[in-house]
């Protein structure tokens, strides 16, 4: 008789804890879910690193798609103002690359041949480069270094577009850019029709470029 | 008792419930593919103990997160940024010198011709540092560039935080 109580007793002990261990347990994994919801809604924000997926590669949606490309306009290599504006009435490919990006070297050639391929159409890429990501405006030593490097490259790849200068002033519009090379596909309205990050192939690019074309 | 057992296990019931529901949402913001990551992290040591004024040699660790690599401290094209270890001037602690590992040769699945030498994984940093006698917050500058197959992100200077105590 006296051990029923007993027992009981350890039961509702057990089931407390039991209740304990549960809450602990739901409130560590409500926690862990906002974390990674937070980290979510900030990569697709275009203002995360670079966000790896399963199998590799990188996934990037554009909040920029179906809207007006973000007005600029940049020094060219030779100092002259560009504005994207002028463009209006063109597709246009604006290609932000880096002279310390092996991808964006390995895509530059396709970019070059496809614009010969479709500039009789009415396209014309604007390579944006991103150089002096850690420069302040005053280092005239290190801007000097950068647009100089910037013109070697242009002059090893043959580039025949325009090249512009100080695409990080124009990043934050551009989502971000924390990863290159990043496009956009701006059609003849001046709305993004599609966006990339990273290599992907020749006939990606240019299914964009006949995207941004045929709109 | 009786009257008193059945709201008990209910209530036992719906905690459970509830418990498990906040779980089941938790393990679907795990399957997402979106996660952010830092490309190199300082793995240790967190202090070291050297004789005072002698150069002495400290290993550095460090780890690249997986399926990202660095350029090697002599990257295989010119227009590469270098991994770069530095100590600024003032901390106590000079550098007097460091040997950096041999990159790894790879090239991109697009052009397997273009190799690039690169750190992947984890590496060691051999510096040889100088203290001054007493106790030492070095705050040690990485200098790199990452990318993975595809794209890369732009350079980054990270901090290397170790203790010196000089002897």
């Amino acid at each position: 008789m006296r051990s029923v109580p007993l027992r009981r007793n350890t039961l509702v002990l057990s089931a407390t804890l039991l209740i304990l261990a549960i809450f602990a347990w739901a409130g560590w994994a409500n926690w862990e879910y906002r974390r990674q919801e937070a980290e979510r809604l900030l990569a697709g924000a275009g203002q995360g690193e670079l966000v790896p997926v399963p199998g590799g590669g990188a996934q990037y949606v554009s909040p920029l798609n179906g809207k007006p490309a973000p007005a600029f306009e940049l020094k060219d290599l030779t100092g002259n103002k560009v504005s994207l504006a002028s463009y209006r009435g063109k597709a246009v490919l604006i290609n932000f690359w880096a002279t310390w990006c092996a991808p964006c070297k390995l895509e530059t050639p396709w970019i070059v041949e496809l614009r010969q391929k479709y500039a009789a159409q009415g396209f014309e890429v604007l390579g944006v480069d991103t150089e002096g990501d850690d420069l302040k405006p005053d280092d005239k030593a290190g801007w000097a270094k950068a647009t100089a490097a910037a013109g070697k490259f242009v002059a090893e790849e043959k580039m025949p577009y325009p090249v512009l200068l100080d695409g990080d002033s124009i990043s934050r519009d551009y989502g971000g850019l924390d990863d290159l090379p990043t496009s956009f596909f701006v059609d003849r309205k001046g709305v993004v029709v599609a966006a990339q990050v990273g290599l992907t192939s020749e006939s990606d690019i240019e299914s964009k470029i006949q995207k941004a074309l045929n709109q | 008792m009786n009257i008193l057992k059945k709201p008990f296990i209910a209530m036992i019931a719906a905690l459970a419930v509830a418990a498990l529901s906040a779980h089941g949402q938790s393990q679907s913001a795990q399957s997402r593919p979106l996660v952010k990551t830092d490309a190199v992290t300082y793995l240790f040591p967190e202090q070291v103990s050297v004789p005072v004024g002698k150069p002495s040699q400290v290993a550095l660790h460090f780890r690249i997160a997986q399926g990202l690599h660095i350029n090697s401290h002599t990257p295989s094209d010119e227009f590469l940024i270098p991994t770069e270890f530095s100590i600024p001037d003032g901390s106590g602690v000079r550098l007097a010198g460091i040997t950096y590992p041999a990159g790894t040769m790879i090239a991109l699945p697009i052009d397997p011709t273009t190799k690039l030498s690169v750190y992947t994984g984890e590496f060691i940093l051999q510096a040889r540092i100088v203290a001054a006698a007493g106790n030492h917050l070095v705050q040690g500058k990485l200098h790199y560039q990452a990318c993975d197959q595809n794209q890369c992100m732009p350079p980054k200077t990270i901090n290397v935080a170790f203790d010196v105590i000089g002897k």
